[in-house]
């Protein structure tokens, strides 16, 4: 606990404050003022210069009407998904490596999740950009190799009649409307998260070896172990990284922004509502509006974060 | 303690050590692409896309065309990591210390203001702080980006490092107050020292998400002298003819710094990784 400073010594230590003032004058600044800035502009038509206009809701208003927005809030509660279930690799890959009888391998694979680290996550997102290039793009290499090309031009044809694989054709992964979302999906496989499989395996260090005998020997099977055993010990940073996760694509743009530029691809398939908040900013000169997006964005977050707050309490 | 049980257990492990190489291998894929393509032309690349090519004939002209080209980002990219994390981490102890060791009146008050704003999502922010940025006339500067990064770590470092510092055996602080020492000197002597490790691990937090930040500097660079790696990356990426070659060794360089540092504190990273994990 920090030592107790009543008022009056606290006056003659004054310059204890002047610590603080650095954090204080930064956060202030650069945190706390385009906060504030961001709410007072959001009821306001503004071009990014000194002049304005208060125009009261009509930025709320208008977004209530702007069917891109609905529709990139519909694109990122998919993407959502999807990202929910790319959780699982990693929580599975952890529990793998710990369930492993050599100590020695254990710390071998705990190594060897560090290596990927080390690319810059910059490099790997363009990367994997270059992995859906049409011509050069592994991912289309992979197909030809594997023959599921064929299996898709197949399916496509015969059963489900999407329109979109053609023999013969390299499928434009980036450039086909109908091929975003998917694109999106298969982006990042097989979505391992080494810093995700690090902090689980942390958390299920703490599993002796005589709790998995005992269940052996109560013939408890492979599946059961982990519902009963090795879930319950990670459940809190499964859920913290679930709510982080969700936090994160609810509002991140960046990974679109690189892969579809800054309308969201072709058809505007993979808009996000932080990507229309950035391209009114930046491409529109609509500041006023894209505050108000901001703001929008912002409440759910927030919303988010206070019902995990209150509701989600993790029992320690 | 279970040597029986690895020598019993290592033949029915097999199908996991497969699984978990068929992971670590798709995992490493890019980094192996990169180095083998970085290599080859654009001919080389149509023909064989996956196994690297004799030595003879390697392109090296495509690193030494690379080099060129990200250097001046590279260079740019650590003034502004180093810069940004040294700042925002000597700010954040110093507010730590004030937190950690003394209640003094208001302290409560600011730390409530400091925490709500931790919750707060930055999302909203890009826009006023790019208007900010341009009415203090910091755009198309790399002081803006380092400024910006010095604030933006602030809240979460001062929050880990309170923890940090409470846990600090008081009576070494005592003892220096004892003999006349200034917050200065006890934040110097005693408090940098013993909380090496989380410092470390934060710091290099800051200097990962400066590296890899392309976010804020596309809005705020203008001219390609000052352009850090973010941004370069994304011009590259933009080109109408793509020599693909050169592309994968830009981006081999572009890791190199980081590679270089992992390798220094790899260990310490892991710990501190883990060691937070089952703290919180």
């Amino acid at each position: 606990m920090p030592h107790l400073v009543s008022r009056q010594r606290g006056l003659r230590e004054w310059r204890l404050y002047l610590l603080i003032v650095p954090s204080l004058l930064l956060v202030g600044t650069f945190v706390l003022l385009p906060a504030v800035n961001g709410i007072y502009h959001s009821f306001s038509d503004w071009d990014g210069t000194r002049a304005q206009q208060l125009v009261g809701l009509d930025n709320f208003r208008r977004a209530f009407q702007d069917t891109i927005l609905w529709n990139s809030f519909e694109t990122v509660s998919i993407l959502v998904v999807f990202n929910l279930f790319k959780m699982i690799p990693s929580i599975l890959l952890a529990v793998l490596i710990h369930r492993l009888r050599s100590d020695r391998w254990q710390y071998a694979y705990r190594a060897l999740m560090v290596v990927p680290m080390i690319i810059p996550g910059l490099v790997t997102l363009f990367v994997w950009k270059s992995f859906f290039d049409p011509n050069l793009g592994l991912l289309n290499r992979v197909l030809d190799l594997t023959g599921l090309k064929w299996a898709l031009v197949s399916l496509d044809q015969r059963v489900f009649h999407w329109g979109v694989f053609f023999p013969h054709v390299p499928v434009g992964w980036l450039t086909q409307p109908e091929l975003i979302l998917p694109s999106l999906f298969i982006w990042g496989f097989p979505w391992i998260g080494t810093v995700g499989v690090l902090i689980y395996l942390a958390g299920l260090q703490s599993i002796s070896q005589e709790i998995y005998e005992a269940a052996e020997l109560d013939g408890v099977g492979s599946f059961g172990k982990f519902l009963y055993i090795e879930l319950p010990l990670i459940l809190t940073q499964v859920r913290l990284n679930l709510l982080l996760l969700i936090i994160a694509t609810l509002q991140g743009y960046g990974l679109q922004l690189l892969l579809l530029g800054e309308s969201g691809g072709p058809a505007g398939k993979g808009m996000v509502p932080g990507l229309w908040m950035y391209n009114r900013a930046f491409i529109a000169g609509e500041f006023g509006y894209a505050c108000s997006i901001g703001m929008i964005l912002f409440g759910f977050i927030l919303a988010l974060t206070i019902v995990n707050n209150r509701y989600v309490r993790v029992a320690k | 303690m279970n040597d029986h049980r690895q020598l019993a257990g290592q033949d029915r492990d097999w199908a996991k050590h497969l699984i978990i190489w068929c992971f670590v291998v798709i995992e490493l894929l890019p980094l192996y692409l990169m180095l083998q393509g970085s290599v080859k032309d654009n001919a080389d690349f149509l023909r064989s896309p996956w196994l690297p090519i004799v030595p003879r004939s390697w392109h090296w002209e495509n690193w030494a065309f690379a080099f060129r080209l990200v250097l001046p980002y590279i260079t740019n990219t650590l003034f502004v990591a180093v810069f940004s994390s040294a700042a925002s981490l000597a700010f954040s102890i110093m507010a730590a210390y004030f937190f950690a060791r003394y209640q003094m009146p208001f302290s409560r008050m600011l730390w409530s203001a400091f925490l709500a704003l931790m919750l707060l999502p930055s999302v909203a922010n890009i826009v006023p702080l790019f208007v900010l940025l341009k009415h203090l006339s910091l755009l198309n500067s790399l002081w803006a980006l380092i400024i910006v990064g010095a604030a933006s770590g602030q809240i979460f470092n001062v929050y880990v490092l309170r923890n940090f510092i409470e846990d600090l055996p008081r009576d070494l602080f005592e003892a220096a107050e004892i003999d006349g020492a200034t917050h200065l000197q006890q934040i110097v002597n005693i408090v940098i020292p013993m909380s090496a490790p989380i410092i470390g691990t934060l710091s290099i937090l800051a200097f990962l998400s400066q590296w890899n930040d392309f976010l804020l500097p596309l809005i705020v660079l203008r001219d390609r002298s000052s352009f850090t790696l973010g941004v370069g990356l994304i011009y590259l990426d933009g080109e109408y003819v793509k020599q693909w070659g050169q592309i994968m060794a830009a981006y081999f360089i572009a890791s190199l710094p980081l590679i270089v540092i992992f390798l220094f504190s790899m260990r310490l990273f892991v710990r501190g990784l883990s060691a937070g994990a089952v703290k919180g």
